[in-house]
């Protein structure tokens, strides 16, 4: 088996985020292709369930990001967001998911390199912790998908 | 005390102020069960003692029991904080319910309305006694590998019966996202995936709502101390955001703060 | 079962160099629901957009993705081409394997495979795409300008001159705002009251203008194009109808030691006052806080001589109800006082002064008839010291910024000074000269060359008070740090332009974002610098950030052409991304519980809770409901609600879902 590569599943902002990824592309600064970025219109929009998702999903890693608070285009989704991440983070580190795997950020629409040095430490972290086997084993599923991701 | 909280149950339901009395009673087995008193005369079939702890606002929001007429409801300190909880969330409106009030040191309390009530219940610190607090701890001190084997271990015994979620005061949605499947949200089976979606949906559901009352842990079958997960949120609320909100997960401060998002 | 067309665009190389597009494309026809998948060089241009055209009529496909730039620079020509093709445009979705895929990577598989799911995923998510209808909102043609300074002043002129109706709300007793203090203005040196004065008269005169002096906002409530305003007319007690301007009650009022705002402290007022001669509307207010009679109860004087009985003691505050459809903000900016200043003496020393007190000296309306005299004993000084950005670039004051202003208002004092006291000597320290714009170099040139003003660059260090004289310390930087020591007779300080008072309630109130000073922020800093960020409400003026008059000025013609654009239509069309709450067969009619805690959630009030109600009228739930014309379609409430009664159109949750699922 070649060296293990992780799935990297990132759920952006609309205004800040993904702008600022788009502007690590016009900027043409090089980052890891692991990355799946899913567009929200807002941090506010981010529903746990789909962080919890995206692992059942075969994710070995999610990014969390949007605008830095007092720049959310709606003014507040993000101060709203924030909260449900200190509780949720908590909640499934006290049920030992490995949080390790989720990184959270604020990366500005003029953030370019950032975004692309977000994405690197992530897939890097997480190709250090490895595939996220315990989760993967939770359901049959998991190995379907593992299949799917060798070809 | 008795002979007062039934006395109180007669006159409410002989004034004609409340068609039912929601309280407790002899079951089979040396069980206590809900009783629904209709009539003055079998007010004497209440009793109150400390395996009375079900929390009976669970029944308020029942479209059955809302048949009935307007309720009084036998009320221990959680029950009072799920009425609270309910009005807030516009399940209960004053003047909907009586409430007859049972103190920490067994008084009855009167309360002329729920608004008298939700003042009483809330100069009363909402918080984990000694041993919750320290049920919690044991399980922060573990590290995250036996955390993990923990929970899959408890919760591997979860047959998805829903109990816990019937038995729920705050789980009155007619259409629990459990049940969606368009998109299935929480995987179906009742294999180590689905209960773990299971269990993080209904604990954050309930963040920020739950009055830690215990009788979804009460209600589980298989005793998987399945509160614990909204006791360790009642703790981080209390810590991290200082508990003053009504309903922490709506409500933000500019400067809350947190040491992970980078 | 859904035909969806998949269309991978080379963008030249710029995609095709490191992604293998038709292996993209032949990836995707292999989609269960695809029927027609093609790459092409340039998909935005148009045989490109014509590809596109025909394939949706000739495979009448019922979804399209577009793989090429990103959907923010695409998506609306993409959208448009397909809504010309007879496909609702929102059936239409792109995924982005340029900015997000082709440039950020090597050329590889990987980089391929990638693309290859980002199409996948859109595919998934199109076939859940419903078509969605523009919303559509009547717009109420009238706009409120808050604050009437010179921008609020030329906004309302403009709107009004293209025949709109225009509330003008000032918080003083007379519009004209900062303008109407200054003496003569940079870069031409024309007298502001000359040229400011014409302007508010016809502000005053205009039928479309109604003005409300002495009056602040309450409340707002609504959207674009549906705004509610309360304004608070406050009581002058004066009844202005009568009232005609004569000025006996402030002549005769016995308090008259009041210090005038209008004056910067400088000069002194009685407590009924207009607040200068040329005051628009020249009507005067009782200052409560200093009027005997308020005070003591004892007086009256002022309705004793008034010869048309308009004195009204008892008249209290009202409350008017407006219906405005945009929102002009232009409640300008202060500038810092002298006691800010622990180094130049806390304000202790009156003769040092800010800014805009000496433009009241050398105004010829000022408290010295335009005489530079110094204010502790009248003497015209012999050397006036100004210093530069004081307070401002300042970190160390919490003022990071720079006031833009005060380079040229310095350089004008200087001049001014010099104009007026020939032989005396006219010191500047700044740190470095902003003078960019039309003439501005070749002013303050002028007042170094010309006028013999002499700049020194540095910062001062410390004022006291020695002998009658201020003695300034600084360095001189140019000149390696040398220690100087000017023995001065009056010292200006260009104090920090900052926001004005109550700007962050205001904010609030509107529910505008302002930055860390409260100035209130723009949507865009470059692309849309008069819009806020919530639509309907523009900005005019300093409030945004200390800026000079022509650029007010450009800017308020700016707000009020964005007004006026808005007021071109009847109807106002808007992007149909916002929040729906289920509504479902009876007995449940909705898996809302009705709990309402997404109601505050929401940073636009948009939601609201309705009694759904049987044919005969009998309330059978209580349901939340989003109001289209406020919710902007953010997704908060989406991502709050338990029993996800609500979703959001473009981003339901099935949508997202299906994307997820296929990443
Ligand atoms: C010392 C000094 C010298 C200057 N010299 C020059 C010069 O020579 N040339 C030049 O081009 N510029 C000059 N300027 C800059 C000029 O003053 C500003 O560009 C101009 O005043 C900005 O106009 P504005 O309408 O945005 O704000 P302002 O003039 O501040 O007007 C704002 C108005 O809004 C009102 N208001 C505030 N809050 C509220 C509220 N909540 N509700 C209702 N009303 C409210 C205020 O009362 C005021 O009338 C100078 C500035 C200073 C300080
Ligand atoms: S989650 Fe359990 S403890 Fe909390 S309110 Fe519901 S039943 Fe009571
Ligand atoms: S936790 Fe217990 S009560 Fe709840 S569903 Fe599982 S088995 Fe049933
Ligand atoms: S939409 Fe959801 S959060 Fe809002 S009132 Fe209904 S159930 Fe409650
Ligand atoms: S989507 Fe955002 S703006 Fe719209 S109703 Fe929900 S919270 Fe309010
Ligand atoms: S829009 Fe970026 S976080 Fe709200």
């Amino acid at each position: 088996m070649s060296e293990f590569e992780p799935k990297i599943i990132a759920f952006v902002c609309n205004w800040c985020t993904y702008a600022g990824a788009d502007l690590t592309g016009t900027s043409r600064i090089k980052y890891a292709s692991n990355v799946r970025i899913v567009r929200l219109p807002c941090t506010g929009r981010i529903d746990f369930m789909l962080l919890m998702k995206a692992f059942s999903r075969g994710a070995d890693g999610v990014i969390v990001s949007g605008c830095h608070p007092n720049d959310c285009h709606y003014t507040s989704g993000n101060f709203h967001a924030r909260r449900r991440w200190i509780v949720f983070k908590s909640l499934l580190d006290f049920m030992g998911i490995d949080v390790r795997r989720i990184h959270f950020a604020w990366v500005s629409a003029a953030e370019g390199a950032k975004w692309a040095e977000v994405v690197n430490s992530v897939v890097n972290d997480v190709r250090a912790l490895g595939p996220y086997d315990g989760y993967k084993n939770l359901a049959p599923i998991a190995a379907d998908w593992r299949i799917q991701d060798a070809g | 005390m008795l002979a007062k909280m039934r006395q109180k149950a007669k006159d409410l339901l002989s004034s004609g102020v409340v068609s039912t009395v929601i309280g407790y009673g002899e079951g089979s087995g040396n069980r206590v069960r809900a009783l629904f008193i209709r009539k003055p005369d079998d007010a004497d079939k209440l009793i109150l003692d400390e395996r009375c702890v079900q929390n009976l606002a669970v029944y308020l929001t029942k479209r059955e029991v809302r048949a009935l007429g307007r309720p009084a409801v036998v009320a221990r300190v959680p029950v009072m904080r799920t009425i609270q909880q309910l009005m807030f969330e516009k399940q209960v409106a004053e003047g909907e319910v009586a409430v007859i009030g049972i103190s920490p040191d067994s008084q009855v309390l009167d309360f002329p309305d729920l608004k008298s009530m939700a003042e009483y219940v809330s100069a009363i610190p909402f918080e984990l006694s000694a041993d919750e607090k320290a049920a919690v701890e044991k399980l922060e001190k573990m590290t995250a590998g036996e955390r993990w084997n923990f929970w899959l271990d408890v919760l591997s015994g979860c047959s998805k019966c829903y109990a816990c979620r019937q038995s729920c005061p705050l789980c009155y949605c007619e259409r629990c996202t459990v049940e969606c499947n368009q998109p299935q949200w929480v995987s179906v089976p009742s294999h180590g995936l689905g209960n773990l979606e299971w269990h993080i949906m209904r604990a954050m559901h309930l963040a920020g709502r739950c009055v830690n009352c215990g009788d979804c842990f009460r209600a589980c079958p298989l005793e998987i101390p399945l509160n614990l997960l909204t006791q360790k949120i009642i703790t981080d609320i209390a810590d991290k955001f200082g508990g003053a909100d009504e309903y922490a997960l709506n409500a933000f401060k500019p400067d809350d703060k947190e040491d992970f998002i980078r | 079962m859904s035909r969806i067309g998949v269309f991978i665009c080379h963008c030249g190389e710029n995609i095709n160099g490191t992604v293998d597009c038709a292996k993209v494309a032949e990836a995707a026809s292999r989609v269960p629901g695809v029927s027609h998948s093609v790459d092409y060089k340039y998909m935005c241009s148009d045989p490109g957009q014509s590809m596109i055209k025909e394939a949706i009529k000739e495979k009448k496909l019922t979804g399209v993705v577009v793989g090429a730039c990103s959907p923010r620079m695409h998506e609306p020509t993409f959208r448009r081409a397909c809504a010309e093709a007879g496909l609702n445009p929102y059936l239409c979705e792109m995924a982005n394997l340029r900015e997000h895929c082709s440039w950020v990577h090597e050329k590889s598989e990987a980089t391929t495979r990638k693309a290859v799911d980002l199409i996948k995923s859109m595919i998934e998510k199109v076939k859940l795409n419903q078509p969605l209808q523009p919303i559509k909102v009547p717009v109420t043609r009238a706009a409120l300008v808050l604050g009437g300074g010179i921008a609020g002043i030329q906004a309302s002129l403009d709107i009004a001159n293209a025949g709109h109706q225009v509330i003008m709300v000032e918080r003083e007793p007379s519009i004209g705002g900062h303008m109407s203090q200054l003496s003569e203005t940079f870069p031409t040196l024309d007298c502001s009251q000359c040229i400011l004065t014409p302007r508010m008269v016809e502000v005053a005169q205009h039928p479309n203008i109604t003005l409300h002096t002495y009056s602040e906002l309450e409340s707002l409530e609504g959207f674009i194009g549906n705004f509610k305003a309360k304004i608070r007319n406050k009581a002058r007690c004066v009844d202005e109808k009568l009232c005609t301007g004569c000025g006996m009650c402030a002549q005769k009022c016995p308090t008259k030691k009041i210090s005038s705002e209008f004056n910067a402290g400088l000069g002194m007022r009685s407590a009924i006052y207009v607040p200068f001669p040329q005051a628009v509307p020249n009507k005067p207010v009782i200052d409560k806080d200093h009027c005997t009679f308020f005070q003591k109860g004892k007086c009256k004087v002022c309705e004793k001589v008034c010869p048309t009985k308009a004195i009204r003691y008892d008249q209290e505050d009202r409350i008017i109800d407006v219906e405005v459809g945009a929102v002009v903000l232009a409640t300008g900016f202060d500038v810092l006082g002298t006691d800010f200043f622990p180094e130049y003496g806390y304000g202790r020393y009156k003769d040092v002064i800010n800014g805009l007190q000496f433009e009241r000296l050398a105004s010829a309306s000022g408290p010295t008839l335009g005489v530079i005299k110094r204010p502790s004993d009248g003497k015209v000084p012999e050397t006036v010291v100004f210093v530069a950005c004081a307070g401002s670039r300042d970190p160390a004051k919490g003022i990071e910024y720079c006031s833009k202003i005060c380079c040229m208002y310095t350089a004008k004092h200087a001049m001014l000074y010099k104009h007026k006291v020939h032989e005396g000597s006219a010191y500047v320290f700044y740190m470095d000269i902003r003078a960019g714009g039309k003439m501005y170099d070749e002013f303050v040139r002028r007042a170094i060359e010309e006028d013999d003003v002499k700049y020194v660059r540095g910062r001062v260090s410390r004022i006291y008070e020695e002998d009658g004289k201020l003695v300034v310390k600084g360095a001189d930087t140019l000149l390696g740090h040398e220690p100087l020591e000017i023995r001065a007779d009056l010292v200006v300080l260009a104090t920090a332009g900052v926001a004005s008072s109550g700007a962050e309630e205001l904010a609030q109130k509107l529910h505008v974002s302002y930055d860390s000073h409260h100035f209130f922020a723009e949507a865009h800093p470059k692309l849309r610098p008069v819009e806020t960020n919530t639509a309907g409400i523009f900005l005019a003026g300093a409030c945004q950030s200390p800026r000079d008059i022509p650029e007010t000025v450009s800017q308020a013609s700016g707000a009020a052409s964005k007004v006026a654009g808005l007021f071109s239509q009847e109807e106002l069309t808007r992007e149909p991304l916002v929040a729906v709450v289920n509504r479902t067969a009876p007995p449940l009619y909705s898996t809302c519980t009705g709990c309402g805690l997404c109601m505050p959630a929401c940073p636009y009030q948009a939601i609201e809770m309705e009694e759904i109600r049987t044919r005969d009228g009998t309330v059978v739930k209580v349901a939340a409901k989003v109001n289209p014309g406020l919710c902007q379609g953010c997704g908060t409430c989406v991502a709050l609600c338990r029993v996800k009664a609500i979703d959001l159109q473009g981003y339901t949750n099935e949508q997202i879902y299906a994307e997820l699922m296929a990443l």
